[in-house]
């Protein structure tokens, strides 16, 4: 039995403005098992994200069933536990109450919850900055912090929507990076939602690739990369590039009317 | 990381408090000039408009018979009596109505409806009710803050992103714990501007219901002063309560403000 277990997931909603039905999700299935890494890949608007948040419990499904270890979800769960594109911190929070803040929800008591935060500050790299409050670090670090409050929690399952869109380049390359040594290390659970291709082969161990609406699994892609994985070596490996490749042509024929070889020089 | 906040030295800081308060005082020294030569000039009699000094002096008198203390402590009293009977269930109620849709569609009417009524209108009901004395103001004070205070503390649970909402509950908060931990916070930048828009209508109401309803505070003196014509003790009591309004804001809210929304990088926005 896989941790993360999606069956004919359907979601249909009516648009209000112009009151017709719209299917966001068409027929979606696919599982994650425990410690496995998989990305969730598809053209912007193909209902990845909605897939998201019915796991998380913020949307429900129209049709179809998703169970997290047996159980069928019902609403948000610190089992669940998502890191937003928006980082979505509390600002109200010093970094250390952010970390804390679902160990306290459950009421883990606080000598046990500091030790825990100390743990998972280390694991990102913040320790030193449990005073500061979130708008005093850079994006980068926020999104560690984020990645931080959901760990602590020991979630079945850590939900990721496009978690590094809202970053530089840069920073976002370093992230991808600081995320695989976290994932090799802690080896969580990820639903990794994302529609940059590079981005999705290089951390994850499938990759899922929904079609353009109304999504379906188009196709379900296992990463041929080894473990610990890092840009610099995965650029240089033909496998990398193989997959993402074929990734991309997937992707692209998936837009009618935009070719994917239009040179805009 | 954010780059570390400029160092200034001491001196500068200093210069630059100074230059601030320096400018903020100017259009007050601006209009002292206007009222002392305008006056001059016209030759208008005291039972019209005083001079800058009958006021001054006015003002020396209350403080040497201490008559002023009398006032401005029963007005500030009830001022403050009201402003924290307004806080309690004013701050609680916006944040339902901005939490729950049903509550906000159901009282939303109710609340433009009384609007224009807030305060001032309800000083013959609230006499009729409570009397002719302190808790009648009381009222006043209180019904004056609370729809100023109850609109801006909705508006700021509506204006939490939803993902902190989501972040919240994915991290396990039970919805009765929402309250403390993400909308009274959340909150928190538009509660205070309600604060300080609501204490300025207090004010107001204060102002008027003394005039009414009571034998002291500010707003009975110069109901008592208009009766003798003493324009110079109704001017000296307008700039005290000008005076305390501006000290109430800069004492009490401003370093509110700079201890939470400021301090949490999150921008007051104004209704």
């Amino acid at each position: 039995m896989s941790t993360l277990e999606i069956t004919n997931l359907h979601k249909e909603f009516v648009d209000v403005y112009t009151g017709e039905t719209v299917t966001a999700v068409g027929d979606v299935s696919f599982g994650i098992e425990q410690g496995e890494f998989v990305s969730i890949l598809g053209p912007s608007g193909c209902g990845k994200t909605t897939v998201l948040n019915i796991v998380a419990g913020f949307d429900t499904q129209t049709s179809g069933t998703v169970h997290v270890d047996g159980r069928a979800v019902d609403g948000p769960s610190p089992e669940r536990g998502v890191v937003f594109q928006s980082f979505a911190l509390f600002p109200w929070k010093t970094v250390l109450g952010n970390v804390i803040f679902g160990l306290r929800m459950r009421g883990v008591p606080r000598r046990e919850r500091d030790v825990i935060a100390q743990q998972y500050l280390q694991l990102v790299g913040l320790e030193g900055f449990e005073r500061k409050f979130p708008h005093e670090l850079s994006g980068g670090m926020q999104q560690r912090l984020g990645v931080a409050r959901v760990l602590a929690n020991e979630p079945a399952v850590m939900l990721m929507d496009e978690p590094f869109a809202s970053v530089d380049a840069q920073t976002r390359r370093k992230l991808q990076e600081e995320l695989t040594g976290i994932f090799e290390t802690k080896r969580p659970t990820v639903f990794f939602v994302t529609h940059d291709v590079d981005e999705a082969v290089f951390l994850a161990d499938r990759v899922v690739v929904l079609s353009a609406r109304p999504s379906r699994v188009s196709e379900i892609v296992t990463v041929p990369l080894e473990r610990p994985r890092q840009w610099r070596a995965a650029l240089d490996s033909a496998e990398f590039r193989h997959t993402v490749t074929y990734l991309t042509d997937l992707l692209a024929g998936d837009e009618p009317g935009v070719p994917a070889d239009v040179d805009r020089a | 990381m954010a780059p570390p906040p400029s160092v200034s030295r001491p001196g500068t800081r200093l210069s630059r408090r100074l230059k601030a308060t320096f400018w903020f005082f100017i259009p007050f020294v601006a209009l002292a000039v206007v009222w002392i030569i305008t006056v001059e000039m016209t030759g208008v009699a005291m039972r019209t408009f005083p001079q800058l000094n009958d006021v001054r002096d006015a003002i020396g008198d209350l403080w040497s018979t201490g008559d002023l203390f009398t006032h401005v402590g029963s007005s500030l009293r009830r001022v403050m009596i009201g402003a924290i009977l307004a806080v309690i269930t004013a701050v609680p109620f916006g944040i339902l109505l901005g939490s729950n849709r049903w509550a906000a569609a159901f009282f939303s009417p109710l609340l433009r409806f009384s609007v224009a009524l807030a305060g001032i209108a309800w000083i013959p009901l609230a006499t009729l009710w409570l009397g002719y004395g302190e808790r009648a103001v009381i009222f006043i004070v209180w019904n004056a803050m609370f729809f100023a205070i109850t609109y801006n503390a909705m508006l700021g649970v509506q204006r939490i992103p939803t993902e902190l909402w989501r972040a919240a509950r994915s991290l396990g908060t039970p919805r009765w714990r929402m309250f403390g931990e993400v909308f009274l916070p959340g909150a928190l930048p538009n509660v205070v501007t309600g604060l300080r828009v609501g204490l300025g209508y207090g004010w107001r109401g204060l102002v008027a219901a003394e005039v009414v309803a009571t034998s002291s505070g500010l707003g009975y003196s110069i109901f008592q002063a208009q009766q003798f014509y003493r324009t110079d003790v109704i001017v000296a009591m307008m700039v005290i309560i000008g005076v305390l309004w501006l000290i109430t804001d800069r004492a009490l809210l401003a370093p509110l403000e700079r201890r939470t929304v400021e301090r949490w990088g999150m921008k007051a926005v104004t209704a």
